[in-house]
C-alpha cells in the first residue's frame, strides 16, 4: 500500500529568490521514509499550514570563473565566505583539487562543494588507479554532474571545473540540478554577473599567460568590489599540460586596516574603592616515596 | 560475496586443529612465483618475477607490481586473479580511509584492512580462501614499511622476507645479505640477486617487475630502469 505525501520542493534559481513548488511524492510501502529529507519536507509543509514563514534561502556568495588561454586554462575565484550578511571566513579557499590535472572552482553552500569535490576527487583517483592512466576531464564532469543530477538540486554546488588532459585544455561550468556547458570562458555565483563583464568586454581566444591572469583577477575584482557576497583576495590557479599551479593569494586586493591607536583601559580606570590583606598560613607538605618493589622477608 | 547455495564455510577444522583449506592456499602461494621484499633506511622496495608461458605473450601490459596510492605499494605470489581483487578492495579502503579521516591511510591499517578482508573469506559461507600472500610496502612520513598479508589473514611486519617458490632458500639469503644500514638502491641490487638465486633462465627486464617507496612516494621502476639494476649485477 504506497503512501501519498505532499512535499514542498524547495527550488533554488542562480539569481531570483525562491520558487516554491507543491509535488506529489509516492512513498514506497515501508515504515520509515526513503531518504531523510522526505520527514524534514513533511514538517515543513506543517509548520508552514500552522501559519509560520518559510525562511528565506540565502544568495549564493562568491565570484568564480574560469577561461581557456593558449597553453591551458586558468581559474579564478574570491575568499570570502557569507553566513547570512556576515563574513563567516576571509580566506577560504574555493579552488578544489581534483587531480594533478583538473581542478574545480566551487559557489553555493560550501559544504555541498567541498563534499562534492572531495568525493569526486576521491573516485576519480580510484578510476586513475584501476584503469592505469589519467582520466580525462568528461569523466570528472560525468561524474559531477550525475551527483548533482541524482540530488535533483539540493546540493547547492555551482562548479567550474577546469584543466588540460589528453585531448587539450578545458573549462566547463555545472550548475546544481546538473546541467553542464562548455565555454571558452565561464563565471558562476553571485558576483558572476560583475565577473562576465569583464570576460565579455575584454576576452580573446590565445591569450598569453600573463594578459590571461590578469584578466581573471580583474573578473574576479570586479565581483569582490562590486558583489556584497564576494570579497577579500583573488586566487587563481594556472593548469598547463606541465601540470598545475596554485596561486594562492594571488592578489590581495584588501586589506585589513591596522589599529591606529592602542584601545586598552588605563590603569585607574577602574576606582579601587577598598583594599583588604589576608594572611594565609601556608604549610609545606613534603612527599617522600618508599621503595615497596623489593620483595621483604626470606625468599 | 557468499554463494545463494552455500550457507555454511566451506573452510572447517580438521581433526588436529588445522583449517586444511588454508594450508592448501599457502601451498598454492608456495607453488606461485618467487617474490622479494627489502625495508632500507630511506626506502623499500619489492620485487618479484613476471615470466610469460610464450614469446608471443605482450609483455608489460599486465603488471604484478601495483600502486595503492601515492605512498603504497604491493605485490604478491599466488593466484593472479585473487590478487586483482584485493588490488582492488585496497585501494578502496585507501579511498575510503582518506574521505572519512582527511589523511593519507597509514600502511598498518591498510594492511589491516586487507587481512581481515582475507580473513573474511576463511570463515563465510560458499566461499574459499585467497590463493595469495601479499607484500605492502609503503612510506608512512618519513618511516619505510614492509608487511606480508597470508590467506589466513594473518600479517607480518618484515624488515627483508620472499615468498612463492624457494622462499625458504630466498629467506637464508636475505638473513645473510641484510643490513639495517642499507640504503634503497643496495636493497634494489640484494632483492635482484636474491630473485636471482630461484630464476630459470636469462633474467631480463622484461621478465621482472620492480617497485620502490621512498619519500616521493611509490612508483614502479621502467623497464630501462631495472635493466639498469641487472647490469650491475652480471
Amino acid at each position: 500500500m504506497a503512501k501519498n505525501c505532499n512535499f514542498l520542493v524547495i527550488f533554488q534559481c542562480k539569481h531570483q529568490s525562491i520558487v516554491l513548488q507543491l509535488a506529489q511524492y509516492t512513498l514506497r510501502k515501508s515504515p520509515v521514509p526513503d531518504c531523510n529529507r522526505c520527514s524534514c519536507f513533511v514538517r515543513n509543509a506543517a509548520l508552514e499550514s500552522s501559519g509560520m514563514a518559510l525562511p528565506k534561502a540565502v544568495k549564493t556568495g562568491t565570484t568564480i570563473c574560469g577561461i581557456v588561454f593558449k597553453d591551458g586554462v586558468i581559474l579564478g575565484a574570491d575568499t570570502r565566505a557569507t553566513d547570512g550578511s556576515t563574513v563567516a571566513s576571509l580566506n577560504c579557499q574555493k579552488i578544489h583539487y581534483l587531480a594533478p590535472n583538473m581542478y574545480c572552482c566551487g559557489a553555493g553552500t560550501a559544504a555541498d562543494t567541498e563534499q562534492t569535490t572531495k568525493l569526486i576527487s576521491s573516485n576519480l583517483e580510484l578510476h586513475s588507479l584501476n584503469t592505469g592512466r589519467q582520466a580525462p576531464l568528461s569523466t570528472a564532469l560525468k561524474m559531477l554532474a550525475q551527483m548533482l543530477f541524482k540530488y535533483q538540486g539540493h546540493i547547492s554546488a555551482a562548479l567550474v571545473l577546469g584543466g588540460v588532459d589528453r585531448l587539450g585544455p578545458h573549462i566547463y561550468s555545472v550548475h546544481p540540478h546538473g546541467s553542464v556547458d562548455r565555454l571558452p570562458y565561464v563565471t558562476m555565483g553571485s558576483g558572476s554577473l560583475a565577473a562576465m563583464a569583464v570576460f565579455e568586454s575584454r576576452y580573446r581566444p590565445n591569450m598569453e599567460l600573463e594578459e590571461g591572469k590578469k584578466l581573471v583577477r580583474d573578473a574576479i575584482a570586479a565581483g569582490i568590489f562590486n558583489d556584497l557576497g564576494s570579497g577579500t583576495n583573488v586566487d587563481l590557479c594556472v593548469i598547463t599540460k606541465d601540470g598545475a599551479q596554485m596561486l594562492r593569494p594571488y592578489d590581495v586586493a584588501n586589506v585589513k586596516g591596522a589599529r591606529q591607536e592602542r584601545y586598552r583601559f588605563k590603569r585607574g580606570t577602574t576606582a579601587v574603592l577598598k583594599t583588604r590583606l589576608r594572611k594565609f598560613d601556608v604549610q609545606e607538605e613534603e612527599v617522600v616515596s618508599m621503595d615497596t618493589s623489593e620483595a621483604s622477608g626470606s625468599a | 560475496m557468499s554463494s545463494e547455495r552455500y550457507s555454511f564455510s566451506l573452510t572447517t577444522f580438521s581433526p588436529s586443529g588445522k583449517l586444511v583449506q588454508i594450508e592448501y592456499a599457502l601451498a598454492a602461494v608456495a607453488a606461485g612465483a618467487p617474490s622479494v621484499g627489502i625495508k632500507a633506511t630511506n626506502g623499500v622496495v619489492i620485487a618479484t618475477e613476471n615470466k610469460f608461458k610464450s614469446i608471443l605473450a605482450d609483455e608489460h601490459s599486465i603488471h604484478k607490481v601495483e600502486k595503492v596510492t601515492n605512498h603504497i605499494g604491493m605485490i604478491y605470489s599466488g593466484m593472479g586473479p585473487d590478487y586483482r581483487v584485493l588490488v582492488k578492495r585496497a585501494r578502496r579502503a585507501a579511498q575510503q580511509y582518506q574521505l572519512m579521516y582527511g589523511t593519507e591511510i597509514p600502511t598498518g591499517q591498510l594492511v589491516q584492512r586487507l587481512a581481515a578482508v582475507m580473513q573474511e573469506y576463511t570463515q563465510s559461507g560458499g566461499v574459499r580462501p585467497f590463493g595469495v600472500s601479499l607484500l605492502v610496502c609503503g612510506w608512512d612520513h618519513g618511516r619505510p614499511r614492509l608487511f606480508q598479508c597470508d590467506p589466513s589473514g594473518a600479517y607480518f611486519a618484515w624488515k627483508a622476507t620472499a615468498m612463492g617458490k624457494n622462499f625458504i632458500n630466498g629467506r637464508t639469503f636475505l638473513e645473510k645479505r641484510y643490513g639495517d644500514t642499507m640504503e634503497l638502491d643496495d636493497a634494489v641490487h640484494t632483492a635482484v640477486l636474491t630473485l636471482k638465486e630461484s630464476f630459470e633462465g636469462q633474467m631480463n627486464e622484461n621478465n621482472i617487475e620492480i617497485g620502490i617507496v621512498n619519500e616521493s612516494g611509490f612508483r614502479r621502476l621502467s623497464p630501462a630502469e631495472v635493466k639498469d639494476y641487472l647490469a650491475n649485477i652480471v
